[in-house]
């Protein structure tokens, strides 16, 4: 048993290694030339790069930047970010954090957004930033060219994280879905959390969701939380627990299995029911 | 004859200025090494006589607390020490509880989380009085990333442009403190199209005060933004991690003597460069407010815990004996260089003077300067065998220096001839 564990725990080793070492060739784009050496940062020393941005990246996983400049006859220039984070949950963390819900969304890699200077996407377990100076009314044009040799010399566009597909979609902003990585609503015990914006013609709240594979450690985080309101003596058990949250006003939790989840910003206690069911639902019909 | 006799003269007069400069050298060495002879070498700890500032206990959330204000330079604007760095967080109710507790700045920049930075803090500020809080942003505009100079891209239109989407994302007619965005060359100081900017911005009223950022090279960045007269706030990186704080400290002073308001960070994630660790976050933050020329630190908190504890340093700012000892002895794992802690005095069966050896291994590889090792261990008065003779070592050093290593390492160059 024990033999067939470390075959097996070198094999994922061995393919996960792969996965990271995996060649990176930055696009050839006609009429554009390198400048300089491609520079390389790791989490040390994305600060170089970055500067205070760098802490962000971090909570966020990143392993590695590589980073390409280029140039035109006319002096304009585009500069290629390949952030590799450590998972593409993590990537798409880091994407959703700076994402604008009302983007302009374009299909490449797994979605890119392009606003003026800039074009942002996400493929996998990278994170690509491009962004362009002097390039005047060709600048559009000129990114989404880097944008698609970039991601077509990254692999695999791979998916959206599977657990997003369980929000519910009733008035879900499009787009507004996040990975939070670490102290989700401010709180170390409920470590990271996925969440989707909501809006009704005069309310706008947040919903999420939190999955671990071991039930206990979401055991833990209800009784952090109910012993953090002052709720101590209460034990926490798989159901429904609202919590009046001094910092967040009225929350629910709901726990089963290996998933909590719950509401933020909404007072209104049928809404709030509804929404939870309609939740329940959804993840119920994940394997 | 005659030029025989000049040659000789000018061989003395040389021979004579030689030695004049060697003299002036030695002095030179010997006032230095008189001058950290005075101190302990490493950390610089102050006493807290120098401190200016105002104490108040006001209400924070239903409770009371402590306070304590500085002056932000010429701007006049009484900050507590402790500020909200947003940067890494996108939670509103945190920015809320933030303010809710005392705290008055909120540090963001233009390009932090792409915008969406700057549109949380519009909506946690949304409703309230416009007096109750100040907002400082920053504006970055393309650079060689090498060199640190702007490009071409780098324009007036371009940085205005940019204050205006920040504005518009915070729901503000005008922010309090504006930065121009990570400076690490003295060019970029002086870069003629943001001074435009700034200056047209603040006629529009659209900027009270403005001010340069810098995580890297900050002394001449520093230097350069006080001899510009153009600003009223610098926002610098300074910690006890970085190898040139002491510089970074002389900068400051300077700044704050001529009236600029300094704003510390990376008091705690560490500076540029180096990883966002410190061990002792309280220490580290008191270390960076002992400075009386800097008025306010920002801090990057990301749970409602952290920013109770930040603020809680304000209950008592000075550094206890055990702070500043966690703080010499992280600062040595940096540097690998001893910072003085004393602890080892007395220790040694032989009396050998510990701290004075480790300075002058730190002179040899640290300085690379041999010669003022050399005069250090000529003034110690060294037993002819230095840390040969003991089976073992007493010496229990608090940051685990292989002591007799170091010793028996630099205490050979009482046998080399003389550099001088």
């Amino acid at each position: 048993m024990k033999a067939i564990c470390l075959i097996l725990g070198i094999t994922i080793c061995l393919w996960v290694s792969g996965a990271e070492t995996k060649g990176f060739k930055f696009p050839e784009v006609t009429g554009w030339k390198k400048s300089g050496e491609i520079q390389t940062f790791t989490p040390k020393t994305l600060y170089e790069y970055i500067n205070g941005a760098a802490d962000l990246y971090l909570m966020y996983e990143v392993e590695e930047l590589k980073v390409a400049e280029y140039q035109n006859e006319k002096k304009a220039s585009v500069i290629v970010d390949v952030y590799r984070h450590k998972t593409p949950v993590h990537a798409f963390g880091i994407y959703s954090q700076e994402r604008p819900p009302g983007g302009n969304f374009f299909d490449i890699g797994l979605q890119g957004y392009y606003e003026k200077g800039f074009f942002n996407f996400l493929m996998g377990p990278y994170y690509v930033k491009i962004s362009a100076t002097d390039t005047g009314t060709q600048d559009q044009e000129v990114l989404l060219s880097f944008a698609k040799k970039a991601a077509g010399n990254l692999g695999e566009k791979g998916k959206f994280p599977p657990l997003l597909a369980s929000f519910p979609e009733k008035r879900k902003v499009e787009n507004s879905e996040t990975f939070i990585a670490k102290n989700f609503l401010g709180y170390p015990f409920l470590y990271s959390a996925f969440t989707a914006d909501y809006e009704l013609p005069d309310k706008k709240f947040k919903l999420f969701l939190i999955e671990r594979s071991d039930k206990k450690e979401l055991g833990n985080m209800i009784q952090r939380y109910l012993d953090q309101t002052g709720k101590t003596g209460k034990v926490a058990v798989e159901g429904r627990h609202t919590f009046s949250d001094p910092h967040h006003g009225e929350i629910d939790l709901c726990w089963k299995g290996h998933y909590i989840w719950g509401i933020i910003n909404l007072n209104d206690l049928a809404l709030r029911s509804n929404y939870l069911k309609l939740f329940e639902e959804e993840l119920k019909k994940r394997k | 004859m005659r030029r025989s006799s000049k040659k000789g003269s000018d061989k003395r007069l040389k021979a004579r200025r030689e030695g004049e400069e060697m003299h002036k050298k030695l002095i030179g060495r010997r006032d230095f090494m008189k001058s950290t002879l005075a101190g302990v070498g490493g950390l610089f700890f102050l006493p807290s006589s120098e401190w200016k500032h105002e104490i108040k206990i006001v209400e924070s959330r239903g409770k009371e607390k402590k306070f304590v204000y500085r002056t932000l330079g010429k701007t006049g604007l009484k900050l507590p020490v402790i500020n909200m760095g947003v940067m890494l967080t996108d939670n509103p109710s945190l920015i809320r509880a933030a303010l809710d507790s005392g705290i008055l700045l909120l540090d963001t920049a233009h390009g932090y989380m792409q915008g969406r930075n700057e549109e949380t803090i519009g909506g946690v500020i949304k409703g309230r009085h416009r007096d109750s809080f100040y907002i400082a942003t920053k504006i970055g505009l393309p650079q060689n990333r090498t060199t640190g100079l702007y490009l071409e891209g780098a324009t007036t239109e371009e940085f205005l442009k940019r204050l205006d989407i920040s504005l518009k994302r915070l729901g503000l007619d005008h922010v309090d403190i504006l930065y121009q965005h990570g400076v690490s060359r003295k060019e970029s100081v002086m870069y003629e199209p943001i001074l435009k900017a700034f200056e047209q911005a603040k006629k529009a009223g659209k900027i009270r005060f403005s001010g340069v950022s810098t995580h890297s090279n900050e002394p001449e960045v520093i230097d350069a933004v006080t001899d510009s007269k153009i600003h009223d706030v610098i926002l610098t990186a300074y910690t006890f991690k970085q190898k040139h704080y002491q510089e970074v400290k002389k900068a400051i002073a300077r700044a704050s003597a001529e009236g600029l308001g300094i704003v510390g960070m990376k008091a705690v994630r560490g500076a540029f460069q180096q990883q966002p660790t410190t061990q002792n976050i309280v220490a580290s933050f008191k270390w960076i407010l002992q400075d009386p020329n800097v008025h306010t630190v920002i801090a990057g908190f990301t749970t409602f815990e952290h920013l109770e504890t930040d603020l809680a340093i304000m209950n008592d700012l000075t550094l206890t004996d055990q702070e500043k000892l966690e703080l010499q002895k992280e600062a040595s794992i940096q540097g690998l260089y001893c910072q003085g802690c004393r602890q080892c005095i007395g220790q040694c069966p032989e009396k050998l003077p510990i701290p004075d050896l480790m300075r002058a291994y730190m002179y040899t590889y640290d300085y690379r300067n041999v010669a003022h090792a050399q005069d250090l261990i000529g003034l110690l008065d060294l037993p002819n065998r230095v840390c040969e003779d003991c089976s073992f070592c007493r010496v229990k050093c608090a940051i685990d220096f292989n002591i007799p290593k170091k010793i028996r390492d630099v205490a050979r160059l009482k046998d080399v001839p003389s550099l001088t």
